[in-house]
């Protein structure tokens, strides 16, 4: 089901959280927030689930306007940070819970809720109690919890933060899968670019409670609109250099590095310019010569990491494959892939 | 290391638990040890505290007579006999009568015995050296007299021999249990329990009790949850100032409290007034009606414990993670389900908290009743600590029953604990009190 927000406004005790802000989501998509600390996801998603109330706008879930509607009346499902179980209830009665107040007959919510067991392959724990279960495990009960009364959306709030490095991998891979064969709508809050770009059909990517720029992950990554969204997206992230423009270049001066803007012809000379590489655009090939200093150097197995300190003390963070290791305190000369150089203007803004 | 450091260590724990283990000792277990103490005997004001002394009185006389000791030993017992020996000769010289007499007295009659005052004074008129003044007769034939009756005697020893010399012969057993009988001090003795076992009042007070605490505990609990769940769904502004507002009972000194529910339901007071304006029977609502007592009595105690019952609830439904609170609202429970789904389980332990301690508080409390009822009309609203108040320690006849009203008492502490411990396997407090699995 297609979700819409309009002209959503909401305030805190007078602080303006989220102003303004109009997004869609698609139907059956999988739709992730993005977002530093802050940045009102989180407000976002309880919006939707109706825990929040807008104070302006509009929320429509199909062509039906929920914007007035307790969450009891949604028909959302929400799986929170922490999961929320019930601990007072064993798995089956946890995941019975949203049928079991809707007055389901028995016979329907026992074929329910073994049916979503099967889906989240957790069909031998529903005798147990939540106390009983891993981390992984209260998972993917919430997530059964969530989707056994078919929700029009299904709202994810951070839902790996609390497991360990492993069962996020396989978590992620799970709850994409599952919103995949149940072919649901879903919204996911996170602030973790790894997450959101690996789960999920497109990104919207928030700051200060506006959306930045709302793409899918591979077009985010090679065209981000504005430096916030360079500098979110990426791991390592990307690196910045300041300079100005200065007869069609991007031009450091101390450092006499000149790089040709190409495409972005015509900004006035004097122009203060920043130049955002990639480190997998930085390094022994590619065509503007850089010179600099290992000031870091991290070994990750299969690839390396390097900070190389340039003259003028900025940095610029690179990428390289194992074998050819550099140590700490060499001198290299090496290339900026100037093709794949973002420039933006000094307010942020992408040329 | 140095092998004396754990042990140091154990003593250094003991030094700082011996004020809780001599608080706990003074204030928790002694109190019980001398209840039970006084529980077993049969102290009162009469027999004071410490020790007693022997004595037969005319009381005490018709006690046994109802306790159906013979006559014969009972009429022996009250008369008083006349025996001429060393004792009553120097008594006769101490009394100043004159040294002729005493000697001719002596002489003639030594070794004999009259049971009357009149027999004796015939004989002694037929003395030649009688004294002429009938008065100066009576005081020489008076220093003769020998009686058991309201003579103190020091010891059980000194009272046998003395009855033993006025009882001629006395039934099998009588000496003994004249002797106990005429102890004034108190006893060792289970009578208490006995007595509280056939006594008819009894098992009425028990069931005073029972209702007392039954309807007065649910009023608590039952209150006490409404208005914590109402204040807890109230916005936080209007929450606060209810709050408040329930908690003026329990912040209410309690004989000022006391009074104000006496103008409440008197005579003309407040209910008083209204149902005669409505045309309703108006009367004394505190003590003019066993039903309306009851409802005063509960009522009185109900709100006291009520706001104790909300300021507990209240927090533990702010200890509630919020998610839970979401998380059913987004599964679609409805007010009432999330009441009975989620916050009610999560309120286990309040819940029984609440119950325990108010069932052996409200065992035990009489104040309040007494300053409101006084367990009256008759005795409708007494309940058992009001009647052991008042058996040990405020009784009208002025005989304070200390070791009935201490076995009242034991009686109480052992109902408290039995009833601890149902509460505790109940609610499976070991389980309750276990670390929580789950992370929030």
């Amino acid at each position: 089901m297609q979700i819409s927000i309009n002209n959503f406004t909401k305030t805190f005790d007078g602080t303006p959280v989220i102003d303004d802000m109009n997004l869609t989501i698609r139907d059956g998509e999988m739709l992730a927030l993005l977002g530093p600390s802050g940045c009102g996801k989180s407000t976002t998603l309880f919006t939707i689930s109706g825990i929040h109330r807008m104070d302006k706008g509009q929320l429509m879930f199909g062509d039906r306007d929920v914007s007035g509607l307790p969450s009891q009346k949604r028909n959302v499902g929400v799986v929170f940070q922490n999961y929320a179980l019930y601990p007072h209830m064993n798995v089956f009665e946890n995941i019975a819970f949203p049928l079991t107040v809707r007055k389901d007959n028995k016979a329907d919510i026992d074929r329910e809720v073994r049916a979503i067991a099967a889906l989240t392959h957790i069909s031998e724990l529903l005798e147990r109690r939540p106390g009983q279960l891993s981390g992984g495990q209260q998972q993917r009960v919430a997530l059964a919890r969530a989707l056994v009364r078919k929700p029009d959306v299904l709202l994810l709030d951070e839902p790996l933060a609390n497991l360990d490095a492993k069962l996020r991998l396989e978590m992620r891979s799970e709850i994409r899968r599952i919103q995949l064969e149940t072919g649901i709508t879903a919204v996911l809050v996170t602030h973790d670019q790894v997450e959101a770009m690996s789960m999920c059909d497109r990104i919207a990517i928030m700051k200060k409670g506006e959306i930045v720029q709302i793409d899918t992950p591979a077009d985010m990554y090679s065209n981000p609109r504005t430096s916030f969204v360079a500098g979110f997206l990426g791991n390592p992230p990307i690196s910045f250099l300041s300079g100005i423009a200065m007869e069609n270049s991007f031009s450091v001066a101390p450092i006499k590095l000149r790089v040709p803007l190409g495409a972005h012809e015509g900004i006035a000379d004097g122009t203060q310019l920043k130049l955002g590489v990639r480190p997998e655009h930085f390094g022994p090939e590619g065509d503007i010569a850089v010179e600099g200093k290992i000031a870091f150097a991290e070994t990750q197995g299969r690839e390396n990491l390097y900070d190389v300190a340039l003259a003028d003390g900025s940095v610029l963070r690179s990428i390289q494959p194992a074998g050819r290791n550099w140590a700490l305190g060499d001198t290299v000369r090496w290339f900026i892939d100037s093709k794949s150089a973002f420039v933006f203007s000094d307010d942020g803004r992408r040329l | 290391m140095r092998t004396s450091s754990p042990h140091r260590a154990n003593l250094l724990g003991l030094a700082f638990m011996t004020p809780a283990m001599v608080l706990l000792l003074g204030f928790f277990f002694l109190p019980v040890v001398l209840t039970s103490v006084f529980a077993f005997t049969n102290m009162s004001t009469a027999t004071g505290i410490s020790g007693g002394s022997y004595i037969v009185t005319g009381n005490l006389l018709r006690s046994l007579t109802d306790e159906g000791l013979d006559a014969k030993t009972i009429e022996a017992l009250g008369q008083s006999s006349y025996v001429i020996d060393q004792a009553g000769l120097e008594k006769a010289r101490a009394a100043g009568v004159d040294a002729k007499f005493i000697t001719e007295i002596g002489e003639r009659l030594k070794d004999r015995s009259f049971t009357s005052a009149s027999a004796f004074e015939r004989e002694l008129k037929t003395l030649p050296s009688r004294p002429t003044r009938v008065r100066d007769l009576k005081i020489a034939a008076g220093a003769f007299e020998q009686s058991v009756l309201n003579v103190r005697y020091a010891s059980r020893g000194e009272m046998e021999a003395a009855l033993l010399h006025m009882l001629e012969n006395p039934p099998q057993g009588a000496i003994e249990r004249i002797a106990t009988a005429s102890y004034t001090g108190w006893t060792w003795t289970t009578e208490n329990f006995k007595n509280l076992l056939v006594a008819p009042d009894t098992w009425r007070i028990v069931g005073n009790t029972v209702f007392y605490v039954v309807l007065t505990l649910a009023f608590n609990v039952l209150v006490g949850l409404f208005l914590a769940i109402t204040t807890f769904y109230l916005p936080s502004a209007g929450s606060s100032f209810f709050s408040v507002l329930w908690l003026l009972p329990r912040i209410t000194p309690v004989v000022l409290y006391a009074v104000m529910w006496k103008w409440f339901t008197w005579e003309d007071g407040f209910v008083f007034n209204i149902a005669q304006d409505l045309g309703l029977p108006a009367f004394n609502y505190m003590k003019g009606s066993v039903a309306s007592a009851w409802t005063v009595v509960i009522l009185v105690n109900g709100f006291v414990g009520a706001s104790f019952g909300m300021i507990l609830f209240s927090g533990a439904l702010k200890a509630i993670p919020v998610q839970q609170l979401w998380a059913s609202d987004v599964d679609g429970a409805s007010r009432w389900q999330q009441i009975r789904y989620i916050i009610l389980p999560h309120m286990r332990w309040p819940i029984l908290f609440v119950t325990s301690y108010q069932t052996l508080s409200l065992l035990s409390s009489y104040e309040q009743i007494w300053l409101t009822t006084n367990g009256g009309p008759g005795s409708t609203t007494t309940v058992w600590a009001l009647e052991a108040f008042k058996t040990a320690l405020n009784n009208y006849t002025g005989n304070l029953q200390y070791g009935l009203g201490a076995a009242m008492a034991l009686i109480l502490v052992a109902v408290g604990l039995v009833l601890s411990i149902v509460y505790l396997r109940l609610f499976r407090f070991d389980e309750m009190m276990s670390k929580p699995k789950i992370e929030f």
